[in-house]
């Protein structure tokens, strides 16, 4: 820089030089220019800053995606509902066949699980918060119709803050059925809210740590010959409408409803088809049930 | 290495070694009859997490806990590692990446407890919290490689 003229002045285009120009103390220099650094508390201070804005943005997607619980509907519109689905035609079903249902069932092993009046029993253990015993109690009750009839079924929805939240359905919990070819118990550990409602025999709870080792609701046993748990489709095309809004949705073979719960309707028939010896015969004897018999 | 220098990987194997604690009981309870220790109403429902389809790895049986420990273990093997004072530098290096790896895993479950389930699990939110801890602990442990290095080469030039 010694070939510059000292008070040469080009005011816009001059790099700062002050470093360069201020006398330098005796001996000592500095290698570089002073770099200013990163405060040592800011990284932490912008990792947790960063994490409570992602945590704000999560609790809003969850609020904005909450769908709200469908209107409750009184006793005369439920009944209505579940006179829709229980009678069927039985050529839908036969079109629908398996659907999009997912055969989750698997053959178990052990001693025929009989009810006190002797006949095959079908076990279900789930509760009134789960969505996806939401989800598995419409096909359960569209399947066991065909063999018999439930009385005292009430709606409910599945809670408000789990995954697929407020799924309309109908809860097994002080329900009964009647049918000459089986028997249903079913267990609802809790209500929509957590609050205690069933307690498992120590033979149901045998059951399910038997054959659910995972401990995952809903558990359905059909007689020990087949057990699943698990819903057999996704909860999310019940989501945001109502139990007219499925009944309706059943009685069209092409909606996603349709395919869903009453593909899951004919596989369940199907299993306690298996149980029954393909009794009766106008539910068993169905091309579609026998050809997923034959899966089983 | 000075005392001041194995204060943050000393940190870092403590907090390692209790998010180590927390991930084994978990998967303890996941594959035993052991009730867990935790509230199970409202907002905070470790059981609705634990027993939610997302407590197991993708695809397998194993308890998401079960990562847990791996992940601890590593991190404190790294800090550990630091803490011997033997390639310093690339343990540093790789203790960020592992935590920060294990933040952003952090995230996706926090995603899952909040918007998929909307519900929390303490003991999961305290390994996440500890997960957290590791990760600034380990950039500040590189800030501070970093400034050592950096004092190094500024060091006065003599006439």
């Amino acid at each position: 820089m010694a070939h510059k003229q000292k008070g040469a002045h080009s005011p816009s285009k001059s790099p700062p030089r002050m470093s360069l120009q201020q006398p330098h103390k005796k001996g000592t220099r500095s290698m570089r220019k002073p770099v200013r650094r990163t405060p040592g508390w800011l990284p932490a201070a912008a990792t947790i800053g960063a994490i409570a804005l992602l945590v704000v943005a999560f609790l809003a997607i969850r609020w904005v995606t909450t769908p709200p619980a469908p209107a409750p509907i009184d006793s005369t519109h439920a009944a209505a509902v579940l006179s829709t689905i229980t009678s069927l035609p039985p050529s839908e079903l036969e079109q629908v066949g398996l659907g999009s249902a997912a055969n989750r069932l698997k053959p178990v092993s052990g001693p025929a699980l009989v009810g006190p009046g002797g006949k095959p029993l079908v076990f279900y253990f789930g509760a009134e918060y789960c969505p996806y015993c939401a989800a598995e109690r419409w096909p359960i009750i569209i399947a066991l119709s065909r063999f018999g009839a439930f009385s005292g079924l009430k709606t409910t929805t599945s809670s408000s803050s789990d995954i697929y939240a407020n799924t309309p359905t109908f809860t097994f919990h002080r329900a009964t059925y009647s049918s000459q070819y089986i028997e249903f118990q079913a267990v609802e550990t809790t209500d929509r809210n957590q609050n205690s409602l069933d307690s498992p025999t120590q033979a149901q709870v045998a059951l399910v740590n038997r054959f659910d080792a995972s401990g995952s609701i809903p558990f359905v046993d059909l007689g020990n010959r087949y057990a699943f748990s698990g819903a057999t489709y996704a909860p999310d095309s019940l989501q945001g409408i109502s139990w007219q809004q499925i009944a309706d949705a059943l009685q069209q073979a092409d909606s996603v409803q349709a395919k869903a719960i009453l593909g899951s309707a004919n596989l369940i028939a199907a299993a306690v088809c298996k149980l029954t010896s393909d009794q009766p015969a106008e539910v068993c004897s169905g091309a579609a049930i026998q050809s997923i018999e034959a899966k089983l | 290495m000075g005392r001041h220098d194995r204060l943050l990987p000393g940190l870092a194997a403590l907090a390692s070694v209790a998010g180590l604690g927390v991930s084994v009981y978990l998967t303890v309870v996941h594959y035993s009859a052991i009730p867990l220790v935790c509230t199970s109403s409202g907002a905070v429902n470790c059981e609705r997490v634990l027993s939610s389809g997302y407590a197991v790895i993708a695809g397998s049986a194993l308890p998401t806990s079960a990562a847990g420990i791996v992940w601890f273990t590593v991190s404190a093997a790294l800090a550990v590692g630091q803490l011997s004072g033997r390639g310093v530098p690339l343990l540093t290096l790789l203790q960020v990446a592992w935590s920060a790896l294990g933040l952003v895993t952090v995230l996706g479950l926090v995603f899952i407890e909040i918007v998929m389930l909307g519900t929390i699990c303490v003991w999961c939110t305290a390994a996440h919290a500890l997960v957290l801890a590791t990760f600034l602990l380990a950039i500040a442990i590189w800030q501070s490689a970093t400034e050592s290095a950096r004092s190094m080469n500024t060091r006065p030039m003599r006439k």
